[in-house]
């Protein structure tokens, strides 16, 4: 089960801005993932959102 | 052994090798043998938990529970080669489930490893699940196959458990019928779930409507039938599972047991890890850029599944190492590569350092254990 999520803007080598996820889960488990809907991680935060959960986002 | 000489135009066809291995399962770990994460985890909610490789289980419902893989040592399985198995063992109950609550075992199969089924022509091939179960519940139990892709077709199965605490071989068949030969029951050729073969422990009055043995598209409707019992009703109660397999066949043959090396590998195409306990090791080379920036690539045994898999970092923490400076760091994202290339891209913001363009490598951080996890699961 989702506690949070937060999003974050990271630097890359060719200078754009990638968008990454950390998910922390009800066990306290973190794993960060990309904006990728074949991503399980992504799929069930677009899920989270829908059911109303709020994306943690400190800008870039 | 004996060796035969063949004569002209004897060629050595399949059938002529006798225990040789073709892939004919599309159940991947379906003898449990690999869990790369663990091999017991308690407290169970929620969905999308693993514990035994490629097999997870979606709890929506109020119950709570223990998943494990366990080392057989006597019954029919082990007597059949199994030396491992999965268990679920319900360690709250919930006596009352909710029209759409559900407790699911499940394995979730690639669309791409399904086109030869031919689903969606008149070729639709029939299906027959094998496999090893043993419960404290007898009576009838559920397996569901959920094909989601295009519009959703479903064929629940029901099988009886007739001695508690038994271990029992199971063969039941999905025969192919007008649902599954219809032009809707296409299976996207990707990297996506095709089929999903779940478990029922639990499903409200939502999921009852199927027909043992038989196609239908109703939807989340017929995930099973009117016999389905909740096995999430009391504590205790448990489930335990090996030796599954699914062929494109009318009977069941001889579970194909895999070799251990190949059956991790088809494993660490969904999750593989990179962890030790303690020291300073490398896992990955790459380089820093910017004053905040590190770029790695870490090798992996098989390709992943999708490019971009997620990653946790075990521990608290990972360590870099360049010009002779180490700072740890904790924030990092996946940097695709091509399809099919044996390295995960790795880009790790939230560093502090003035090393623009130094080699440096991507360590587990000092402390038990560290290292890296990368999820690439349906």
């Amino acid at each position: 089960m989702i506690n949070t999520v937060e999003k974050i803007y990271q630097d890359t080598p060719s200078g754009d801005i990638q968008i990454i996820y950390k998910v922390t889960y009800s066990d306290n488990k973190s794993w960060f993932c990309n904006e990728d809907k074949g991503n399980r991680h992504y799929q069930e935060i677009l899920e989270w959102v829908e059911n109303g959960g709020v994306i943690v986002d400190n800008g870039a | 052994m004996a060796i035969t000489r063949l004569g002209p135009n004897q060629d050595i066809t399949a059938a002529k090798i006798a225990g040789q291995i073709n892939f004919k399962n599309l159940i991947i770990n379906g003898d449990m043998s690999i869990a790369q994460r663990g091999t017991s985890t308690s407290g169970i909610t929620g969905t999308g938990v693993f514990v035994v490789d490629r097999w997870n289980i979606d709890e929506v419902a109020d119950s709570t529970l223990t998943m494990s893989q366990e080392n057989l040592s006597s019954g029919n399985a082990y007597n059949n080669g199994f030396k491992k198995s999965l268990k679920v063992l319900v360690t709250t109950a919930d006596t009352s489930l909710g029209s759409t609550q559900s407790v699911q075992l499940m394995q979730k199969i690639e669309g791409q490893y399904l086109q030869y089924l031919n689903f969606g022509t008149s070729n639709a091939k029939n299906l027959t699940l094998s496999f090893w179960y043993k419960s404290n519940v007898t009576g009838i139990h559920t397996v569901c196959i959920d094909k989601s892709d295009s519009t959703r077709a479903t064929c629940p199965l029901e099988f009886t458990v007739s001695s508690a605490d038994t271990w029992t071989k199971y063969t039941l068949n999905a025969n192919a019928n007008a649902v599954v030969q219809g032009s809707t029951a296409t299976i996207d050729n990707d990297n996506g779930t095709g089929f999903r073969v779940m478990w029922g422990l639990a499903y409200g009055s939502n999921y009852l409507s199927g027909t043992s043995g038989t196609w239908e598209q109703n939807g989340t409707g017929s995930f099973s039938t009117s016999n389905q019992q909740n096995i999430v009703g009391a504590v205790n109660n448990y489930v335990e599972l090996t030796g599954v397999q699914l062929e494109a066949d009318t009977s069941a043959s001889d579970f194909e047991f895999l070799p251990y090396d190949v059956n991790l590998r088809r494993c660490q195409r969904y999750y593989t890890r990179i962890a030790r306990t303690g020291g300073d090791y490398a896992y990955g080379w790459g380089w820093l850029y910017g004053t905040t920036g590190g770029n790695f690539a870490i090798p992996v045994s098989t390709p992943m599944r999708i490019q971009t898999p997620s990653v946790s970092v075990i521990g608290t923490s990972f360590a870099i190492y360049s010009n002779g400076t180490k700072q740890n760091g904790s924030t990092m994202g996946t940097i695709a590569w091509e399809s099919n290339t044996y390295v995960i891209g790795l880009n790790t913001g939230s560093l502090s350092h003035s090393l623009d363009k130094h080699t440096a490598s991507l360590n587990n951080a000092s402390g038990t254990p560290s290292g890296m996890e990368f999820d690439a699961e349906l």
